[in-house]
């Protein structure tokens, strides 16, 4: 089904070379089970590290900066274990492995503590995210998945959520994204706790554009009306992606 | 009279009497010894064994030089090399990612001062306490063998006085006399005993592994840490691998101070805390009264030399009449004594002895001292005034308001699983173990204000640091005596057989509108509610839109408070970003442990 995703938009060997490191970010954010829909799946993630090094990439990363304990997250979400298994190298945040970023023309973050320790010697960066509910922000894909790699206080930045996760998109233009839908967190968001806040939506996005993406899940996976969040119109506005996911070159597939 | 005249125990004109007629009887002896020669002792019981550096007798063969090095004070060294790594590694996997059933606790499972407090005070045995016979038993044979074997604080202290020790031999033998100072720990051990039969358990305040544990966790591993960050280390010297901050503790200065004060203290009376202050030792000193091994000397051979005290780490005076209670078992005075008067046996005779001898061609009979002093040097009167000051001192710290359940801190919120504060007082040794493998920082050290001198050191949660992460319940399996009762996550989160029962909750939180960003500031933010982990969660919305000051529409999500869902984590309070003064915080009121303090009419029953 991954293969089949990545393959609608040009197959894994149009994006990873041989001998690139490849730095993948999965959505580590809470100590929860995979099955509660706060994480992102590790059977994806693992599925996707044995794609990317079947590619070629000489070295595959995973990395996250969790809001809860760092290794409890990444053990307890089942990714740790995953990536491990696959061949992949997990990078966990300590006090020193955060650097200054500038990050051109953003709002919020022009230098800002940013996770860089995994990112050294890195030539390709995919996001892999769940698609959860978020009061604040109606919903967390794609985009708000690059909110783990800030350090610092980051927690002021929910006051203008909008514009931080427009900048985010600013901060990483990744090789592609993966929208996971295969569980969807529906209803209190982003933490989730309950199996009857999850539906399986059976569902897998890839794409180069990752405001396309969430447009898409926003809509079709997660099922909501109305306008979409304004996040990804400031996006929009800045050039950064295409929120009208009709507008974009769309390939779909059935499985089974 | 059986304390021969030498402990010091105050029985009145005795000592003097005693000495003067010792003095003659050594006298005596030496004569026999240097101009007879041949002295007959009354050598009865199994053989002795002498641990000589060289090997002595008719045959006059060196051993070789390797079994010459191994000599039992070398295997002293060895044991408590182990003892202390083993101790490091506990300290060292105390964490989610390396504890995998290593028996973290093991040390203050195994100390007897702990398993016999804690049955006083809670008429129980928690979990692996019974483990403390593994020392127990031994030290009813041997003596205190755990102070200068096994004991890793002791280990510390002799380490850093061996490193700089300066003394001249003549100094090393004034300095290592028994002083009356160290009945001190005697006097420490029976106040603690005695609140500890009050329901007070103030072992903690002087137990060496308590010491240890919290002063490893509050104090050296954060500053190992920090240096290993500092310097670039890797993550496999850490400590505590994967948090992405330093740990602060509160207090750490202190207790850092009080390990340097006494570490230094050693410079003055060498092993000052082990001699004086360690009420362990104290209860080890009591119990090796009865033990069948000791230090015998043989006064036929002894010459007076004294060269024995120069190393004796008790201060137990093997030169004259051995105290037994603060003998460590350490055997250098077995090493030092050029005669080889000095040996480790079984049941020696302890009462005065005949010696019958040859002077000029004469038959002689005189008297060997006795060379014992069992019992601690305490006299029976002081011995009143120190149970006295024990009761005294339960109402002293009880009557504390802040442990008192009208008066109790709102900043004193336990870690869940802990059971009501009465018991809790009762159960908590204060080794900050909990405090060691919390994965977010949370757990602290209470200082002063949160349990008075009563609930000093004990575990408190301060949600500024850390919050108390919702799949966790290490403090809970680390716990050595149920302060902490070991509980399951279903049990903590109250899902299957607990579902009746609910979750436990370990406090309330409370929003403070003055400071809240949406409600008193007409700005957004609502990350408690995004934070919040339990479903449904605890925070709801009122969303109002509404034209701010300066002209622009906003969308503010203004929190408020489910209290019946609300299990007090705090992470809502922790990843406020109002840094100073959280505009939501956390306080002890609701928690499950205690009706006395419930807030809510029906408590969990929606």
């Amino acid at each position: 089904m991954l293969r089949m995703a990545i393959g609608a938009i040009g197959g894994l060997s149009h994006f990873i070379r041989p001998g690139d490191v490849v730095l993948i970010k999965p959505n580590v954010a809470f100590d929860r089970a995979p099955k509660l829909g706060a994480t992102t799946s590790p059977d994806m993630l693992g599925a996707l590290i044995r794609l990317v090094r079947a590619a070629g990439a000489a070295e595959v990363r995973a990395a996250d900066n969790p809001i809860e304990s760092p290794e409890t997250c990444f053990a307890k979400s089942g990714i740790a274990a995953a990536a491990r298994a696959n061949g992949a190298q997990v990078f966990l945040p300590s006090p020193t492995s955060f650097e200054m970023l500038e990050v051109p023309g953003a709002k919020l973050i022009a230098r800002w503590p940013f996770f860089y320790r995994p990112f050294r010697g890195v030539t390709k960066v995919i996001g892999i995210a769940p698609i959860k509910d978020h009061n604040l922000c109606s919903a967390s894909m794609c985009t708000n998945n690059w909110y783990g790699l800030l350090g610092g206080r980051r927690n002021q930045f929910h006051q203008d959520i909008h514009n931080i996760v427009a900048d985010l998109a600013l901060m990483m233009r990744p090789t592609f994204v993966i929208l996971d839908g295969s569980r969807i967190l529906m209803k209190n968001g982003p933490t989730g706790g309950d199996l009857s806040d999850v539906v399986h939506g059976r569902t897998l996005i890839a794409a180069t554009d990752q405001v396309a993406a969430d447009a898409f899940g926003y809509s079709q996976l997660l099922g909501r009306k109305g306008d979409l969040p304004q996040y990804l119109h400031n996006a929009h506005a800045r050039g950064l992606g295409e929120p009208d996911w009709r507008n974009v070159a769309m390939q779909e597939e059935q499985v089974g | 009279m059986s304390c021969g005249g030498n402990c010091g125990c105050g029985n009145g004109k005795k000592p003097a009497a005693a000495t003067g007629s010792a003095d003659a009887a050594f006298d005596l002896l030496n004569r026999l010894k240097s101009e007879a020669g041949t002295v007959a002792t009354p050598s009865s019981g199994p053989p002795t064994i002498y641990f000589a550096k060289e090997p002595k007798g008719a045959h006059g063969v060196k051993a070789p030089g390797w079994l010459r090095g191994l000599r039992i004070t070398r295997w002293r060294v060895i044991s408590q090399a182990f003892f202390f790594a083993a101790f490091l590694f506990f300290i060292f996997t105390t964490w989610f990612s390396r504890l995998k059933g290593n028996p973290v606790s093991a040390f203050l499972e195994v100390d007897p001062l702990v398993g016999l407090a804690t049955a006083i005070s809670t008429h129980t045995v928690y979990r692996h306490l019974v483990w403390s016979l593994w020392l127990i038993i031994p030290t009813l044979v041997l003596g205190r063998w755990f102070c200068n074997w096994m004991c890793p604080y002791s280990t510390l202290h002799q380490f850093f006085g061996w490193l700089f020790n300066t003394r001249r031999n003549l100094d090393k033998v004034a300095i290592n006399r028994y002083r009356s100072i160290f009945q001190l720990k005697y006097i420490i051990l029976i106040v603690f005993i005695v609140l500890a039969a009050f329901g007070s358990l103030q072992i903690g305040l002087l137990d060496p592994i308590c010491i240890m544990y919290r002063t490893f966790t509050t104090a050296i591993a954060p500053a190992s840490d920090l240096a290993v960050e500092q310097a670039g280390g890797s993550a496999a010297w850490l400590f505590k691998p994967g948090s992405p901050h330093q740990r602060i503790f509160y207090g750490a200065w202190f207790v850092g101070l009080v390990i340097l004060f006494l570490v230094g203290m050693n410079l003055v009376i060498p092993r000052f805390f082990c001699r004086v202050l360690c009420a362990l030792g104290a209860l080890l000193g009591v119990l090796s009264r009865f033990a069948l091994w000791r230090i015998d000397r043989d006064v036929t051979r002894c010459t007076d030399c004294n060269l024995c005290v120069s190393h004796c780490e008790g201060a137990s005076d093997p030169h004259t009449a051995l105290r037994k209670s603060e003998c460590f078992v350490c055997f250098n005075c077995i090493d030092d004594c050029p005669e080889d008067a000095l040996s480790f046996r079984f049941m020696p005779v302890k009462k005065p002895q005949p010696v019958e001898g040859q002077l000029h061609g004469r038959p002689v009979i005189t008297q060997i001292l006795e060379t014992e002093a069992p019992w601690p040097a305490l006299s029976r009167r002081r011995l009143l005034l120190t149970g006295v000051l024990g009761v005294l001192a339960y109402p002293f710290l009880r009557l504390s308001a802040a442990v008192n359940s009208k008066a109790f801190s709102r900043k004193a919120i336990r870690p869940p699983g802990t059971v009501a504060e009465n018991e809790f007082l009762e159960r908590c040794i204060k080794c900050d173990q909990c405090i060691n493998v919390c994965p977010t920082n949370v757990l602290q050290p209470a200082t002063l204000t949160q349990g008075g001198l009563e609930g000093l050191w004990t575990p408190v949660m301060d949600m500024r640091i850390g919050f108390c992460q919702l799949n966790c319940v290490l403090c809970s399996e680390v716990c050595p005596t149920g302060a902490i009762q070991k509980i399951s996550i279903e049990k903590k989160l109250g899902l299957g057989q607990h579902t009746a029962d609910g979750p436990i909750s370990v406090g309330t939180a409370f929003f403070n509108q003055g400071r809240c960003l949406p409600w008193a500031m007409e700005t957004p933010c609502v990350v408690c509610e995004e934070v919040c982990p339990v479903s449904p969660k605890a925070i709801g919305t009122y969303d109002e839109q509404l034209k701010r000051w300066d002209g622009t529409i906003v969308l503010l999500n203004k929190p408020y408070m489910r209290p019946e869902l609300c299990i007090g984590c705090g992470i809502c309070e922790h990843e406020c970003p109002v840094a100073d003064d959280r505009a939501v915080y956390v306080t002890a009121v609701g928690e499950t442990r205690s009706k006395d303090r419930s807030l809510l009419l029906r408590s969990r029953q929606t």
